[in-house]
């Protein structure tokens, strides 16, 4: 399948932006900022399975519809920035030449950056722009365990979507 | 699901152009920054309140307030580790729990949450979806970012079925009587359930890209557009309204 | 007469994502099609008429990935040379299954998108969409949702978009499949006009439309067969099973215990979405009842409460205003979840796992009574019985194995009841019995939900119907 078509440029990242945030939205535990929930595993699937391209739209965007939806517009932007640079990085960092095996290291690395990138990205933005550096630092913790334990089952998905799936190798751009 | 933002009502901010509407908000957005007084900030945050309430009604002021009430909490109790070193307000014993300065700090940074959220949320509820994007490409937003836009929400609601029906169909097929099931179990649980949701969206990919090829997107002619904002008739005058008003906030109450 | 449609010795074969290749679902295939003709192509499931279609549009292999080879020429001029959105006013397809062709989020969306790219001025599409709409009752409907349009209303919304586009050529897969008989009518009406080439794939409902069409063809072998109407028809039925026994007839039934199940004084609500025109409907069912053994049949038009009622029946939706009961005694839901199996029309619902294997043996294999070997031992015997390779990837099946992997995983599961909503879409008649046979075969109740007169009469047994907002037996 020619990859590099616009409609199938659009589609793709139409689908998997409603797919995070469908995930965002379905399952829900509420916390301080919102709530826990599991747009870090479709967003780490739609990393390991598709380029840095459609993963940084697709989570930047689908999280900041996702906010936008749930009535926390004003998490919109910060949203779009973090989760959009979570996607990017896992997606650039396991990269690899036509389905070639990602190696055990880079799969930690990617682990870890993801959980930095978000803990991180929220931490400094909500401590610009929303309430300030303590107040922020309250989410660290439920964002920790959030982005790790998204990593981990994105990942696990991400392998049985290629089993169950196998054509979506040739959708990925 | 509900994806819906909207809230029907019939204030003047239901009537005021989309396109203005945007720049207003992210004026306002841009205003809560700048150096102003703080009482100045406050007045202006409860007048934004008053307006929401006037245009969109008492039950959605609340419903608004209620979603940011836990933050706002977490800032009043986080209240003292900011403006340290300042004239202390609440001591206990000789250790200074909170500082003047530091419950000012709260009050300002509360404020200006308590703004921007709703500026923000007025900004969603009232306009409809389709039309914020129709402003979003007078402000140059590409077409092809309005068209994943537009999309995504076509198929929020698909994806949102197929994950009950899965779950459904998951429950159905649950084996024996009693299942005890602990967290470890639920979450194992789960991933044959978000797997399936994945490949059912995933397959609708070559379909939508399909569709998109065989309805002419690609073409050579210009794309027109069904829809459009002329019903707001007075978009100049909506623009200007916007920027004098938030230009006249700033020079009431900067600091 | 210049040919509008010309294919010569077209072969195509889809890729293959698994170990064996896939066998070729084309080979040589000539079709001639002159402009202004209607020709019916007698098409049975699975044996390519989907895939020949996006073939003629341009979209095929570029979104489904195979290899092909031949020459096709649309209105003189070569396929290859063309890009598929070229094809917007020369070739315009109806699926035959209309969610997959939706991308707007409205019904006057969707009807705008093509005319916005042919660069129509703002009163030309509004004119169009107006007369499409009203032409084929979709006044009211023009702000709804598809989500919450019924199967027939989404085929009309297809036909409007098709009449505002106004293309050359019409490919129609199914078109009558769904219509209530007013819009069958006319339909019948629109394929006549004037100025168009029709095309369309059918596989039942003959009777209805067989007379509109200058020349009756058949897709089997791998390609168009042409040949005096009577011996095509008989070869067709041949196709599709319908010379094969009903299996249901030379049965025997072994029941190792007898069951009932009744739903008494259940009402069945449901709202509708807002921005239809739509009633919320109820439905109220006095008394219903379904025996071990048993194939019942509930007949009725879209949108009138089956699909909702059997939602109820298995525990998925709460009963209200009078309970669901099994041998007389009332039912949670719970209880009713694991007593009856409700196959969904769309299988892909109910099958989670990457390999057909997993999927057969996911649920015994939670249930630690029993042995792994029995375990393996059941699957072997339930793949074998529906026909299905253990190693095969489910996503990748064509839509009748699916259909029979649905089955056969609730066939493992061994409930004394089973629902089977619309399982005749897109299937042959004779596959749908078979999988009904083999369910009922330990004695399983059975609920068949069909809006196919034609099907219904081939099972014998009760056969309940909606009418006035009751479920009465008929």
């Amino acid at each position: 399948m020619k990859s590099n078509t616009n409609a199938l440029k659009i589609a793709v990242t139409a689908v998997l932006t409603a797919v995070v945030v469908v995930f965002t939205m379905i399952i829900r535990i509420p916390t301080a900022k919102g709530y826990l929930n599991l747009c870090d595993v479709a967003i780490c699937f739609i990393a390991f399975t598709f380029g840095p391209a459609s993963a940084f739209i697709a989570a930047g965007l689908g999280t900041a519809l996702a906010d936008l939806i749930s009535g926390y517009a004003q998490w919109a932007p910060i949203s779009f920035v973090v989760h959009g640079l979570e996607g990017l990085f896992i997606a650039l960092i396991v990269r690899s030449k036509s389905g070639e095996d990602v190696s055990f290291l880079k799969k930690i690395l990617a682990g870890l950056v993801c959980m930095a990138t978000v803990s991180f990205g929220y931490w400094a933005l909500s401590a610009l722009f929303i309430a300030g550096p303590a107040v922020a630092l309250a989410e660290v913790p439920g964002n920790l365990v959030q982005s790790g334990v998204g990593f981990v089952l994105g990942l696990g998905v991400s392998m049985a979507v290629k089993r169950a799936y196998p054509p979506v190798r040739s959708l990925s751009w | 699901m509900n994806i819906s933002t909207y809230i029907s009502g019939r204030g003047w901010l239901y009537r005021l152009d989309p396109r203005a509407k945007i720049l207003l908000m992210l004026l306002l957005c841009v205003f809560f920054f700048l150096p102003i007084s703080l009482a100045g900030l406050l007045i202006t945050v409860a007048l934004i309140v008053v307006v929401g309430w006037h245009n969109t009604g008492k039950r959605n002021v609340w419903a608004v307030f209620r979603s940011i009430l836990p933050m706002l909490i977490f800032m009043v109790i986080f209240s003292p580790f900011s403006g340290r070193g300042g004239t202390p307000l609440v001591q206990i014993r000789s250790f200074t729990l909170l500082t003047k300065e530091g419950a000012l700090q709260t009050l300002r940074l509360a404020g200006r949450f308590i703004g921007i959220t709703y500026v923000c949320t007025l900004l969603f509820a009232t306009t409809v979806m389709g039309e914020v994007i129709l402003a979003l490409r007078f402000w140059r937003l590409p077409y092809k970012a309005a068209l994943v836009i537009t999309l995504s929400f076509t198929y929020i609601p698909f994806i949102a079925e197929s994950f009950d029906r899965i779950s459904e169909s998951h429950r159905l097929r649950q084996a024996g009587p009693d299942e005890r099931k602990n967290y470890i179990q639920r979450l194992k649980d789960l991933m044959p359930t978000l797997t399936s949701v994945l490949v059912v969206a995933l397959r609708s990919i070559p379909n939508l890209a399909m569709s998109l090829e065989m309805r002419g997107l690609g073409r050579d002619e210009k794309r027109t557009s069904y829809h459009s904002l002329d019903s707001y008739t007075r978009l100049f005058t909506d623009l200007l309204i916007s920027i004098i008003m938030v230009t006249l906030l700033w020079l009431i109450f900067k600091a | 007469m210049s040919a509008s449609l010309s294919i010569s010795r077209l072969s195509f074969t889809y890729q293959s994502w698994g170990i064996r290749p896939n066998d070729p679902l084309f080979a040589n295939l000539d079709l001639r099609v002159e402009e202004g003709e209607r020709v019916l192509i007698l098409a049975p499931f699975d044996k390519g008429k989907t895939t020949l279609a996006k073939i003629i549009c341009g979209v095929c292999p570029k979104y489904f990935p195979g290899t092909l080879e031949g020459k096709i020429a649309l209105f003189g001029k070569d396929l290859s040379e063309l890009q598929s959105w070229q094809l917007l006013t020369e070739c315009g397809y109806v699926s035959q299954n209309p969610a997959e062709q939706f991308i707007a989020t409205t019904v006057e969306g969707e009807i705008a998108f093509p005319l916005e790219s042919l660069g129509l001025s703002r009163e030309e599409m509004k004119t169009r969409i107006d007369r499409c709409l009203a032409r084929w009752g979709l006044t009211e409907l023009r702000g709804a949702n598809e989500e919450e349009l019924s199967g027939g209303e989404r085929k009309r919304v297809l036909l409007a978009i098709q009449e505002a586009i106004g293309p050359k050529l019409w490919l129609l897969d199914e078109p009558f499949d769904d219509l209530d008989p007013r819009w069958r009518t006319q339909l019948r009406q629109t394929l006549i006009e004037k100025g168009k080439t029709v095309v369309v794939f059918a596989s039942r409902y003959l009777a209805e439309f067989a007379d509109l069409f200058d020349r009756t063809l058949l897709l089997d072998e791998r390609r168009i067969i042409e040949m005096e109407r009577e011996a095509l028809l008989a070869r067709f039925a041949h196709v599709g099973g319908d010379d094969l026994p009903n299996p249901m007839k030379t049965q025997q039934l072994s029941l190792a215990s007898s069951h009932q199940l009744q739903a008494r004084n259940v009402v069945v609500e449901r709202q509708r979405h807002r921005g239809t025109a739509h009633q919320p409907f109820v439905l109220d069912v006095e008394n219903f009842t379904l025996n071990s053994g048993e194939v019942v049949t509930l007949t009725g038009p879209n949108g009138s409460g089956k699909s909702s009622f059997s939602r109820l029946l298995c525990g998925l939706d709460e009963a209200k205003g009078g309970a669901v009961f099994l041998d007389d005694k009332e039912m949670s839901e719970r209880q009713l979840n694991r007593n009856i199996g409700y196959l969904f029309q769309n299988p892909d619902f109910q099958i989670f796992l990457p390999t057909v294997e997993e999927e057969l043996s996911w649920s015994l294999r939670r249930r630690r009574e029993i042995k792994s070997s029995e375990v393996t031992r059941r699957v072997k015997e339930a793949a074998e019985l529906f026909d299905l390779v253990l190693e095969d990837t489910p996503s990748t099946m064509s839509y009748p194995k699916r259909k029979a992997l649905q089955a056969a995983v609730y066939y493992l599961l061994d409930r004394p009841f089973y629902i089977l909503d619309e399982l005749d879409s897109a299937l042959t008649y004779h596959a749908a019995l078979t999988i009904i046979a083999r369910l009922r075969e330990r004695g399983a109740g059975i609920l068949l939900i069909t809006h196919d007169h034609v099907f219904a009469k081939h099972v014998e047994g009760r056969a309940y119907t909606i009418e006035a907002g009751r479920l009465v037996q008929r």
